[in-house]
């Protein structure tokens, strides 16, 4: 469970991580030889405390970070050998403030921007926009100026314009940051439609009850490595917790009632309720 | 041989500070702009009566020559000593002692604000970029292309500019920056005797050479 590569079995990696190191230009080495697999149609979160490289993790996916050392591949292709305009097409990047991507009057042309640079014209166009503001709840917001919109919605209006690219790949980089519980569910709902159309969904996240609910693999890290990874129940488990406290890290609520009921691991607020409704019966 | 001298006195000054070769280089582009045009102006449009060499209608003169060396040598001492203010002096410091010495909060602030603004915006704008590029903008490709991507990179640059420069001042009244009066600093600078002393004594030596031009002592050529 720590420390080495996963290797998902019978599907295609959609990431192939080995060995990644990155030291920023200043020294700081973000990155400290890095092993991860991701299989397509997985729905996997990175967690770890701020400066643990999560999110210089992600941005080699897609170009915008190259590696120091070691090596990435997004779809069985070296990233490395790849301009960003070109893993566009592949790994869409939902960064975590909205407001450093939005420049768009209206909100619709600010979610085809993403389509259109990738070549999506007309009818395809049309249809990429409409399925992406409907998979966020923003059809009926498609002529506003999206400043005013309030931020959990631009927040949305910024997963949207990243959806409507369609590509296999979709990195969120918090995307439950300022949102009610309204907008989680919506974000839940987002990486389950996802996975069940095939497609691969990286996120980073402090929001472990969102993580527990929402996604079938976490990958912890820590300085720049990958400390802890497994399904939610393993990852929140009591076993490991001391790993998880050293990256300050808390298990979710209903794993931590559940350990100190003696009910094994309860990762999610159903399997807390599950595991409590067998131990009565 | 006055810019000659400021250069000379600048580079040793930044070679004790431990920055010469990086003031060199950033005077050299911040110069070559300017330069460029000042050489192509002066050589082949100045009057002069030794003629170096001719491009179609155009005389290059050795006085234009003279003159575009003479111009850029100047525009070189000008923004050395700019440029090692810059390099060596914290803004924040350089604007905290303006305020000991009686400059207005306000004032003072919007200074080290602007000052501090220019980092933070490039960071800023780098995220920018970042999130565009992630949503296929080309910024590596033909003119044409990067030219596209000017107002994706350019408007959330201007807009997130004007809310933090909104939520800053309102952060700054609720903690009563507005309040009048004399302020306490908590940090100061420090002022030790020999700067003084050295800061008196080149407005001495400013005054005197300001007189000394005025009266036609130091001649107005490099």
């Amino acid at each position: 469970m720590s420390g080495a590569a996963t290797r998902p079995i019978g599907r295609e990696p959609a990431i192939r991580v080995r060995g990644l190191v990155h030291v920023f230009p200043e020294g700081t080495r973000a990155l400290d030889g890095v092993d991860l697999d991701i299989a397509t149609g997985e729905a996997v979160a990175i967690v770890g405390q701020n400066g643990s490289g999560k999110s210089t993790l992600v941005r080699h996916l897609n170009g915008l970070l190259r590696p120091t050392e070691g090596t990435v591949e997004v779809l069985g292709e070296p990233a490395d050998r790849l301009r960003v305009a070109a893993l566009a097409a592949r790994v869409g990047l939902v960064f975590q403030d909205p407001d450093r991507q939005i420049f768009a009057r209206r909100v619709r042309p600010e979610v085809a921007f993403g389509p259109s640079n990738l070549g999506i014209r007309g009818k395809d166009l049309d249809a990429a926009v409409d399925e992406a503001l409907a998979a966020v709840g923003l059809s009926d917001q498609a002529g506003a100026n999206p400043y005013d919109l309030g931020y959990s919605r631009r927040k949305l209006l910024s997963i949207a314009s990243v959806l409507a690219m369609r590509t296999p790949i979709v990195v969120l980089d918090e995307p439950t940051t300022g949102q009610d519980l309204r907008g989680i569910a919506r974000v839940q709902a987002i990486v389950a439609s996802l996975a069940a159309d095939g497609r691969t969904v990286i996120a980073i996240s402090h929001d472990m009850r969102f993580v527990a609910e929402t996604f079938g693999r976490v990958v912890v890290m820590r300085a720049g490595r990958v400390v802890l990874e497994g399904t939610p129940a393993a990852a929140f488990g009591e076993p490991a917790w001391p790993v998880l406290t050293s990256t300050y890290l808390e298990p979710p609520l209903a794993a931590r009632a559940g350990a100190r009921l003696g009910l094994g691991a309860t990762p999610t607020e159903s399997a807390f309720v599950e595991a409590l409704a067998a131990g009565r019966s | 041989m006055g810019p000659l001298a400021i250069i000379a006195i600048v580079l040793a000054c930044a070679a004790v500070a431990g920055v010469a070769g990086r003031l060199v280089k950033v005077s050299a582009l911040f110069t070559l702009p300017i330069a460029i045009s000042v050489v192509l102006v002066s050589v082949f449009t100045r009057a002069g009566t030794t003629v170096l060499f001719t491009i179609g209608p155009f005389d290059a003169t050795l006085e234009g020559v003279e003159f575009a060396a003479q111009t850029v040598v100047r525009l070189f001492a000008i923004s050395t000593a700019i440029s090692l203010f810059g390099m060596t002096t914290d803004p924040r410091a350089f604007v905290l002692d303006l305020e000991r010495r009686g400059l207005s909060p306000r004032f003072a602030f919007v200074a080290a604000a602007t000052v501090e603004a220019v980092p933070a915006m490039a960071a800023r704008a780098a995220t920018i970029a970042a999130a565009q590029r992630s949503r296929g903008l080309d910024t590596e490709g033909s003119v044409l292309a990067r030219a596209r991507g000017f107002l994706p990179l350019i408007v959330p640059v201007v807009l997130s500019s004007l809310t933090e420069v909104e939520e800053r001042s309102l952060a700054l009244e609720v903690r009563a920056f507005g309040r009048p009066g004399r302020r306490h600093l908590l940090w100061a600078p420090g002022d030790r005797s020999w700067e003084r002393i050295l800061r008196w004594g080149l407005a001495v030596v400013l005054a005197l050479l300001v007189v000394a031009r005025v009266a036609g002592i130091v001649p107005g050529t490099a």
